[in-house]
């Protein structure tokens, strides 16, 4: 494989652009029932399928203090049985007709994604409405499923460390902020987890005025607004209000987080400081300057990391960005003797991008790859449903991606300059997190802040 | 004023009123076709010029000739009194009316009307598909280099993938250039004798498109994903590499090291990948399929510029490789590129045969990794079929039905009733030559993988002497069925799927038969394939876990 980077940058929000000329279908209905469930849905009969996306605000910026992971546990749980089946059962129905039914949660949302053959709607509704309303939430299931989720924990921290680098980054970052919650949850906080704590979450955080669905695919929309109204209609609301969280603020100054993995052959590094959110006015700009700095692979990063210097195999600059500002980060990885070189490297990039921006010869390349990678993103029905649903999450309309690509197009030289400006941290303020072997690297990296130090076998993600 | 009068009463005004009319409907009619139907550009320019020497004649026609209740005659011939240019204007009211209604229904109505596919029937160039149940649409071309073009046109986004298939990979290594395959994977986007390295991806990129590659023991695949408006450029670069590759020393050095920093991420730092590299060097004693394709540490540090200009040369000629183009093209228009861009890179002498076939393994294989882990890992190995064989399909039931999903056999009973994993899942090589089925299993921290194997080579005798339920067949089937539309639900996956189907099995012709060949699987089978397989003589085992103390580590 020549850039396993491309797998990560498609899971990025910062890469669902609209392009010129490609727009969300026109045949989308939006419906909101009487108890706050809104309805969105649009048929697409190219292929005999269906895909569906259940999205339910809140996630886990609303786990309680000390119990990080409460939220996602409850998303597993709902694929372990729900109405007259039990968790085999419930597994066997799904897989019997060949469909796919599976929870994921995220900062602000559980989501249940669905993909079934045309054939199989009436039982897709069936089941999403089981697992919603009358999930089983059974204690021995939550036991083993919290048990396992803490050891499978321990079994990523013996992979491939680039998995884990966002989640202690973010950790680090954000703090106590909710917005540093490890999704999945720690060793420590899932341990913490109880079926009763399971069972108040579920009332109160879960409910019709927080659900949101949207089915894309070959149906017929006034038989499947038919069939999902009666299976919703009389869900209850939440008990709960969803917190009203603080927007984080770019700090100043810096700071390490040293995570040791002894024998470790390379270190992995992430620095970051508070970036932006979904709605950033200026997202355009944003995403043509990001694509440029370390976004695709002849990325200034990519470029000067691996291209000239062969330090690392992968180097980009990831932006999050839920509903309040995430965070901008430089994520890359190289050998061990070499981890003061490459992150150096780096910084003196995320200078230079501050002082001088781009040529414009560039900028328009970063447009056409933004413009011209786009269409992709939004072939299936899957992925419709899957915009669809977060565009209603996060409040926003169809011209977010409709405008869009009329927006990159515009996009010039000096609002890019201003936009770097304004999003990407000065060198002085930044967060870093390293994994690696710190009895060689702790010395070197001293010289980057006042360092925190972990052990990789820590139960938790931050100090 | 009397002419005016006899233009009313002759129902010239009326007539001439409907044609504008009528003009109008056909001009809107044409430019709602336009985007269904390749319309030659001359085509407004025509219509206009049709309608405007049309309108003269109508009025001509409606002036000197009548209806009559006898039929057509010239007006100065009908008898006044028997004249009915009343009731004809009245028809041509009502036409009028029609025409009006009409048109305004259908360029309001035009967002709800579904849309018009016009079947434009036209001679197709390069061979149509053989097999009725294969998409008419798509056509093939072998080149006089022997460079086969496969095209499936699909218009659904303004978006192209190709996938050029290179029938190189480690297979066809040998100790010394183990990895040699997968670094010229690399090597292909470091520059040519037009073009510096780096200038392949910053003109692609600049033109909109983006592009990976990857390397298997079978095959090296290049991806090429770009809106259609590159279309040209991507010939122009892709026969660019595929004739002028420049082999430049300091380049090559600079690319070992960002191979051996991939392997360090993927299998010195992982350990998965590295138990999974051990395992597969065990299982196999003679075939090449025992190579790491990233290669070996030392080799990757090794080969000479002469044995990557050989592997260009060999591996890389037109008649080693297929390019399937899938998207918003025609097929003419590819075969008239590829006849422009891809011939005239000349064919060469055939790659030598890969002839070494693995022995019958004569006994179980175990192997220990230890490295630092608070999990163990486990993962088993059988030595089971190539691509094309009829067996394939049958594991690939199996091995859904074992492992595959929530509510799959071994899942259920080691990770949810058991305890005793906290992960399961399996694989099978599909290549050329008989590969393995690898078994992979994370076990929680106080795991015993000894136990944990006998358990789970037990379940899988318990399949080679009872078979499967009639249920969990129709359940592989259906999940099998519900993945193979789900493939072709994008350009890159119709791509990619008739590729696999053209280099595996001999034709992408036959992936249409995949839903069939699906339908057709007896139980029978299923027990039958378990058995020739799932043999412990035939197994090799790996685990990996942490040193129990620290003297074990010496």
């Amino acid at each position: 494989m020549r850039r396993a980077w491309a797998v990560f940058a498609v899971c990025l929000w910062a890469g669902l652009a609209s392009a010129q000329g490609v727009s969300l279908p026109n045949n989308i209905t939006r419906t909101q029932l009487e108890n706050g469930v809104v309805l969105i849905l649009s048929e697409k009969h190219d292929v005999p399928l269906i895909g569906m996306q259940a999205t339910l605000r809140g996630g886990a910026v609303t786990d309680p203090a000390g119990k990080a992971g409460l939220s996602s546990l409850l998303g597993e749980l709902f694929e372990k049985g729900a109405g007259d089946r039990g968790a085999a059962e419930f597994a066997e129905a799904i897989d019997a007709v060949g469909g796919a039914l599976s929870a994921s949660v995220d900062l602000e949302s559980i989501s249940v994604s669905g993909e079934f053959l045309a054939r199989d709607a009436g039982l897709m509704v069936e089941l999403l409405a089981d697992m919603l309303q009358r999930p089983a939430l059974d204690r021995d299931e939550l036991t083993r499923l919290r048990d396992r989720r803490i050891d499978l924990i321990r079994a990523a921290k013996d992979g491939d460390p680039r998995r884990l680098m966002p989640t202690y980054g973010s950790a680090f970052l954000f703090g106590e902020h909710p917005y540093g919650n490890a999704v999945n949850g720690d060793e420590s906080s899932l341990a913490n987890i109880s079926h009763r704590d399971v069972l108040g979450y579920y009332e109160d955080f879960v409910g019709a005025d927080r659900l949101i669905i949207s089915v894309v695919g070959d149906f017929d929309a006034a038989v499947m607004a038919e069939s999902l109204s009666a299976a919703l209609s009389e869900w209850r609301p939440a008990a709960v209000a969803l917190p009203e969280l603080t927007a984080p603020v770019p700090e100043t100054g810096r700071r390490v987080l040293l995570v040791d993995k002894p024998g470790a052959t390379q270190s992995y590094f992430w620095i970051g400081n508070i970036g932006v959110a979904a709605d950033y006015a200026q997202r355009a700009e944003l995403d043509v300057a990001n694509t440029l700095f370390g976004g695709r692979f002849t990325s200034l990063l990519m470029d000067e990391l691996r291209t000239r210097a062969g330090l690392t195999y992968d180097a980009r600059s990831s932006l999050a960005r839920p509903s309040l500002p995430g965070s901008v980060a430089i994520v890359s990885s190289t050998e061990t003797g070499s981890t003061v070189a490459a992150i150096d490297l780096a910084l003196s990039l995320l200078t230079k991008i501050r002082a001088e921006g781009f040529a414009d010869d560039m900028i328009l390349s970063g447009k056409n790859y933004i413009l011209g990678q786009f269409p992709p993103k939004l072939e299936t029905a899957s992925q419709l449903a899957g915009q669809l649903a977060r565009l209603e999450a996060l409040g926003l309309d169809a011209s977010y991606i409709n405008d869009y690509g009329d927006a990159v197009a515009s996009a010039d030289g000096e609002a890019i300059r201003s936009v770097i400006d304004t999003v990407y941290p000065v060198v002085d303020d930044l967060v870093f997190a390293i994994i690696g072997d710190a009895e060689i690297i702790r010395d070197d990296v001293a010289k980057y802040g006042p360092i925190t130090e972990l052990a990789i076998t820590e139960p938790r993600f931050r100090p | 004023m009397a002419l005016f009068a006899e233009l009313r009463r002759r129902n010239v005004l009326k007539v001439a009123f409907l044609y504008v009319v009528a003009s109008w409907l056909a001009v809107w009619f044409v430019d709602a076709i336009r985007p269904n139907v390749d319309l030659p550009g001359w085509t407004d320019a025509f219509v206009y010029a049709l309608l405007a020497a049309g309108f003269p004649v109508a009025l001509w026609f409606a002036w000197t000739y009548e209806i009559t209740a006898s039929g057509l005659k010239k007006a100065v011939e009908v008898d006044q009194t028997q004249s009915i240019v009343y009731k004809t204007g009245q028809k041509l009211n009502a036409a009028v009316a029609v025409f009006l209604v009409l048109g305004v229904l259908a360029v309001f109505g035009q967002r709800l009307l579904p849309t018009f596919e016009f079947l434009v029937p036209a001679p197709l160039e390069g061979d149509p598909p053989i097999s009725s149940r294969t998409p008419a649409e798509i056509r093939s071309l072998v080149l006089d280099n022997g460079l086969k073009i496969i095209v499936w046109p699909d218009h659904d986004i303004p978006n192209v993938v190709m996938y050029n298939f290179v029938r190189a990979g480690g297979r066809n290594e040998y100790p010394g250039i183990t990895g040699l395959s997968h670094f010229f994977e690399h090597m292909m986007f470091l520059g040519t004798s037009n073009r510096a390295p780096g200038e392949f991806d910053t003109e692609m990129e600049a033109a909109g498109g983006a592009n990976n590659a990857y390397t298997s023991s079978d095959l090296t695949v290049y991806m090429d994903w770009f809106p259609r408006s590159a279309l040209e450029v991507i010939f122009d670069l892709e026969a660019d590499r595929g004739e002028n590759l420049a082999f430049m020393p300091k380049v090559i050095n600079s690319e070992r090291a960002v191979v051996q920093a991939e392997r360090r991420s993927g299998l010195d730092n992982n350990n998965f990948g590295k138990l999974h590299e051990q395992l597969r060097a065990t299982a196999f004693i003679a075939h090449p399929y025992q190579f790491p394709v990233i290669g070996w540490p030392s080799d990757i540090a090794a080969w000479s510029e002469e044995q990557l200009r050989n592997h260009y040369t060999t591996y890389y000629a037109p008649n080693n490789r297929t390019v399937v183009f899938v998207g918003d093209v025609t097929a003419e228009e590819i075969f008239d590129l590829a006849e422009e861009y891809f011939a005239p890179i000349p064919a060469q002498t055939p790659p030598p045969r890969v002839l070494t076939e693995e022995p019958e393994q004569l006994g179980e294989r175990r192997i220990l990794v230890q490295a630092a882990a608070q999990t163990p890992l486990l993962q088993m190995a059988f030595h089971a079929a190539s691509a094309a064989d009829p067996q394939t399909l049958h594991m690939s039931l199996l091995l859904n039905i074992l492992t595959g999903g929530d509510s799959s056999r071994l899942y259920r009973l080691f990770v949810e009733e058991q305890g005793v994993a906290l992960s399961i899942g399996a694989y099978q090589d599909e290549g050329f030559d008989p590969g393995l089925v690898v078994f992979y299993l994370a076990l929680p921290p106080d795991g015993n993988p000894d136990a944990v194997a006998g358990a789970v080579l037990k379940q899988l005798q318990r399949v080679a002497d009872e078979g499967v339920s009639d249920a969990e067949l129709a359940k592989a089937r259906n999940i099998l069925v519900a993945d193979y539309w789900r493939g072709l639900a994008t350009i890159d996956g119709k791509a990619r799927a008739i590729g696999q189907f053209e280099v595996f099995h001999g034709s992408y012709e036959r992936l249409f038969d995949v839903p069939a060949a699906v339908a057709g699987v007896t139980n029978e089978e299923l027990r039958s394939v378990a058995a020739s397989v799932f043999r412990r003589n035939n197994m090799t085992m790996g685990v990996l876990q942490a040193p129990a103390t620290p003297e074990d580590e010496s």
